[in-house]
């Protein structure tokens, strides 16, 4: 089963997309307009080059220091927290054992994100369109 | 709750307190990994940026689509290859993917008095 109709199917799951390179390539499922999900898929991408970004500075300090690659991200809110894990996302309720279930699910699903994040993100909209990132 | 106490959580490998500023006021180390002092200082000042962020990002959304239950932010966490950290205002916990449980961790950080 697809990944997000995989996470559509657990109780307090609310939303739950994908993004692809510049955040304004996605799919969606859930309680969103396509323009709420257009929004949420850049400010999820722009997380996800952030804390990419950030784990590159904590390695070249400790090399393999077992957080680069970054795979993803939680914010925590008081009702409710946004999942990532590589080019997917979800919005969840807060609820019990919700959280833990969702992400073990996504980390199985999506796998281990590779080094190259750009690359990981630009292949999912096909092409090997490499050169042109850079 | 104590960063000794934090210390007791599945797979928890560092435990850290830090100031607005990111300065690191407290931390414990297990022994035989791979984090150091200097690493946890970069992580508590990368995690005062994310939360902060995180407020914009949560304010932003719920004041455009209406959508409540974002704010007040209650943590942060990083997902890397072999360990996440987990982190509220003023304390976080570094555990190890494989053993982590995320509510327990966002739990403990918000109640942490280091």
């Amino acid at each position: 089963m697809h990944i997000v109709k995989q996470l559509m199917a657990i109780p307090g799951v609310i939303a739950a997309g994908e993004f692809a390179y510049r955040g304004d390539r996605f799919s969606f499922e859930g309680a969103l307009t396509a323009e709420y999900a257009r929004m949420a898929s850049i400010l999820c991408r722009s997380n996800t080059m952030s804390v990419n970004m950030q784990s590159e500075i904590f390695d070249s300090f400790a090399a393999n220091c077992g957080c680069k690659p970054m795979q993803g991200w939680i914010v925590r809110g008081a009702q409710a927290s946004v999942c990532n894990v590589g080019n997917y996302f979800a919005f969840i309720e807060n609820r019990p054992d919700l959280l833990n279930d969702v992400m073990t699910i996504m980390r199985a699903k999506v796998g281990d994100v590779g080094d190259d994040l750009l690359v990981n993100l630009y292949a999912k909209i096909g092409g090997d369109v490499k050169e042109a990132l850079y | 709750m104590t960063l000794e106490q934090m210390m007791d959580l599945p797979g928890a490998l560092a435990a850290f307190s830090y100031t607005d500023k990111g300065d690191i006021t407290g931390h414990q180390i297990r022994e035989g990994t791979e984090i150091t002092p200097q690493i946890l200082d970069l992580l508590a000042h990368s995690c005062v940026a994310n939360i902060a962020v995180a407020t914009l990002e949560a304010r932003g959304w719920e004041s455009l689509t209406g959508q409540k239950g974002f704010e007040p932010l209650q943590g942060f966490s990083m997902v890397g290859l072999e360990w996440s950290v987990v982190v509220s205002d003023h304390c976080g916990v570094i555990l190890k993917n494989r053993d982590v449980n995320y509510e327990a961790s966002f739990n403990a950080v918000q109640t942490c008095s280091a």
